[in-house]
């Protein structure tokens, strides 16, 4: 009698420790030193908070629910953390970058849906959620940026983009070495990477083979986004339409007779249809009519 | 001789109806003061919003699309007794025709006001007729549902014609106004040979025609849902399903107005124990067949149990709906069934009792086809408050789907206190026949 209890509960500690065990596991996230020290250049006050409001709740409350509030979604494996928890609060601003850059499994990378800046937002509206927390500010100026030359050109020979990149500091010159660089093309609902990001060579050079089988417009134009990242200059990107696509020529879904098109649009056999119903209709109340009009005539007051 | 006062006592018990009593006024006030309460409640609703309604984002259609289905359902009944059992030379429904016509243009012409009712901005109505796309079945049922009520109300209107006549001839006691009303719209009846072969024959064509058309709105109706792939409502069989579940609703709405009108009326002679036998027997045939189509419709995809389906039946069967599934299901099908398969519930009492079952049993059917689905759509639910996904109907809302039930009764009140609810014409040629036979 005591034995399968005593044998339950063993089992029971032991799941639990697997828990913890996987718990555990699941919370390191094993940032770079450099990433790890990285804090935001933008002063976090009530007006970035609330800009990150508004970019949390449309890209992240589905999952970890309202901060504070518990209501993230627990049915996912693994459970997106409460992110104003203790454990998601000790993280440093440079980790909570990184996580919103990489992303793990389930929680997506939003490298290429949200700029630094707006991830900044985001991390300053977590932190309204920590009363101890006190920003460092990074010395890091953004007005740097505009300094940066970002250049890409597509050579048609080696079918591959050419991209260089340098600052125009006051002394001259200066090639941004080691900084990242991807490639994106436009498309209908976001932007489609092109190759892995890159890291610039020590001419500040990058090169990106382009496919050749990316569907482009009437005659084969595409929008090509480069955007690079440097840890000294931040975020540059330059955006080119150039005819190096295939050129497809679909018409639009709206465009021909269809059932979900506007009744302009609408497919002959379902105006054929609804015309002829309704013209019955009204030749069997005309007949009605008239009968009923012969029957007055032919009746004595 | 004989045949001569019996068309006198025919006319003169038929017309005894056609006056304002106290009864009338009472229940007319009481109508009337219930109908207040609930438009007040509508004017709540056209104030502040949908928002005051139980209805969301997952649940938009609640129940008043469930009213509406269930007005569009009791409205099939005068095709089916007018139209088909005349067609049929179904002698003995001839006496309930009319009550069957005034109750199908009455739920008929209501049926259109509901759907207003569960509009957030009425006043964009006429967008659906400015902007109306001919692809969606919406259209097809605002289309089908005009034509059955101008069909419903012209095959109530031309079998009047003649006892139109006998009103303004034989009412003594009426305001000349309304004389003028009967005799304008009688049309210079004189019952000549070709005026009575022109109402047999324009009475003969809408009997025939008003079958597609009635065919056609319920159809429609169900398309609205089956055209749609969502668990529940993506089925073939929904337009005979739905035309089937309203023959039983109808044939119940009929028996219970039959009792009512016998009762009040003092129409013993003219509605019969027959009668009641013959409708009772009809309703069991309709509901058998109500009942084949609902073993079709839950037993197929209970078999294959795909898995938005699964959770649909399990729901229904077992899950949160099961009480209100059970209830309408075995009280106002089965049950029924079974007891007007024996003859002695097949009597005025036991069946006004039945078909009251029954015509509770259609209204909650029609909630139960269509809240269930709704609230378990395909895309998951995510952080949303509790109260999105689960339907709970307001009061207000309540009311405003009482308010179109009132108003059908108000129809019904006045049309059957300003014509005869029984044919007259029609009673006396047919004594007359069996007085010529039995010469
Ligand atoms: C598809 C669901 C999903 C979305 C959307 C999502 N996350 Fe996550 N997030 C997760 C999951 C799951 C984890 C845990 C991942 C792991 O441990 O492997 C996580 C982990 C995190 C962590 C690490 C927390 C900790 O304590 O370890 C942070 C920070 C985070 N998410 C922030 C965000 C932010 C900010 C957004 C919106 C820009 C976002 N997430 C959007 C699912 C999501």
């Amino acid at each position: 009698m005591n034995y399968p209890t005593k044998k339950l509960k063993s089992i029971l500690a032991f799941s639990f420790m697997i828990c913890f065990a996987f718990q555990s596991f699941a919370a390191s996230w094993n940032v770079p030193e450099d990433q790890k020290t990285r804090n935001s250049y933008i002063k976090f006050d009530a007006s970035t908070a609330s800009q990150g409001e508004a970019i949390y709740n449309a890209n992240c409350l589905s999952c970890h629910g309202d901060p504070g509030k518990g209501n993230n979604l627990k049915s996912l494996n693994p459970i997106p953390p409460e992110l104003s928890s203790v454990g998601s609060q000790n993280l440093t601003d440079g980790e909570l970058l990184y996580i919103l850059n990489t992303g793990r499994a389930v929680m997506p990378s939003f490298k290429n849906s949200l700029s630094e800046e707006k991830m900044w937002h985001v991390i300053s509206y977590l932190r309204g959620f920590n009363k101890n927390y006190v920003q460092t500010l990074s010395s890091f100026d953004p007005s740097k940026s505009k300094l940066v030359k970002l250049v890409a050109n597509f050579d048609k020979a080696k079918n591959a983009f050419l991209i260089v990149a340098y600052a125009n500091e006051k002394n001259g010159k200066k090639a941004l070495v080691g900084s990242e660089v991807s490639l994106f093309v436009k498309r209908r609902f976001g932007n489609l990477q092109i190759d892995k990001t890159l890291k610039t060579d020590g001419s500040g050079q990058a090169e990106i083979v382009f496919p050749n089988d990316i569907p482009g417009n009437k005659t084969g134009e595409l929008e090509v986004i480069v955007k690079l990242f440097d840890l000294n200059y931040g975020e540059v990107q330059t955006t080119s339409r150039l005819a190096i696509g295939v050129p497809t020529n679909k018409p639009g879904l709206n465009e021909q007779r269809a059932i979900w098109n506007v009744l302009e649009k609408a497919p002959y056999w379902i105006l054929f249809l609804y015309s002829l119903g309704v013209i019955s209709f009204l030749i069997f109340i005309l007949y009605i009519l008239n009968n009923l009009r012969k029957f007055r005539i032919s009746g004595n007051k | 001789m004989s045949e001569r006062i019996n068309s006198e006592k025919i006319t003169a018990d038929l017309l005894r109806p056609i006056r304002l009593n106290k009864g009338f006024m009472v229940w007319m006030g009481v109508l009337s003061i219930s109908l207040l309460v609930c438009l007040f409640a509508y004017f709540l609703q056209l104030r502040d919003g949908m928002i005051v309604t139980g209805l969301g984002d997952y649940v938009s259609w609640g129940m008043y699309i469930s009213n509406f289905v269930f007005f569009v359902a009791s409205s099939l009944i005068g095709m089916l007794i007018s139209g088909v059992l005349s067609l049929l030379k179904q002698k003995w429904a001839a006496p309930l025709a009319r009550i069957a016509e005034i109750i199908a243009l009455a739920f008929a012409a209501v049926a259109g006001l509901v759907i207003v009712m569960d509009m957030g901005r009425p006043d964009r109505l006429l967008n659906v007729f400015i902007h109306g796309r001919i692809q969606s079945p919406i259209l097809w049922d605002v289309t089908v549902i005009t034509s059955y009520m101008i069909v419903s109300a012209l095959f109530l209107y031309i079998p009047l014609i003649p006892d139109l006549k006998i009103c303004a001839q034989k009412l003594t006691n009426i305001p000349p106004f309304a004389r003028k009303i009967y005799e304008f719209l009688s049309l210079n009846w004189s019952d000549t040979p070709v005026q009575r072969e022109l109402i047999r024959k324009s009475t003969r064509t809408i009997a025939i025609l008003i079958i597609p058309i009635a065919l056609a709105i319920h159809t429609v109706t169900s398309w609205l849902f089956a055209n749609t792939s969502r668990a529940g409502w993506d089925s073939t069989i929904f337009g005979p399903y739905f035309v089937a579940g309203a023959f039983v609703a109808g044939t119940a709405a009929v028996i219970i107005a039959m009792f009512i009108f016998r009762k009040v009326y003092h129409l013993e002679e003219y509605i019969t124990e027959f009668h009641f036998d013959k409708i009772g027997q009809l309703l069991v045939l309709v509901s058998l067949l109500y009942l084949y189509f609902n073993v079709n419709e839950y037993m197929v995809p209970a078999y294959k149990m795909k898995r938005a389906d699964a959770f649909h039946i399990h729901e229904l069967f077992v899950g949160s709906h099961a009480l209100l599934f059970w209830i309408t299901q075995l009280g106002g099908l089965i049950i029924p069934i079974i007891l007007l398969i024996l003859k002695p519930f097949r009597k005025p009492i036991p069946m006004l009792v039945i078909s009251t079952m029954v015509l509770i049993g259609s209204w909650l059917k029609r909630y139960i086809i269509v809240i269930p689905t709704m609230e378990h759509p395909y895309l998951p639910v995510q952080n949303v408050p509790l109260k999105f996904s689960v339907y709970t109907p307001t009061l207000i809302e309540i009311l405003v789907t009482i308010a179109p039930m009132i108003m059908v009764l108000l129809i019904i009140t006045v049309l059957a206190k300003v014509i005869p609810i029984i044919p007259i014409h029609e009673t006396i040629e047919h004594q007359q026949e069996i007085a010529s036979k039995k010469k």
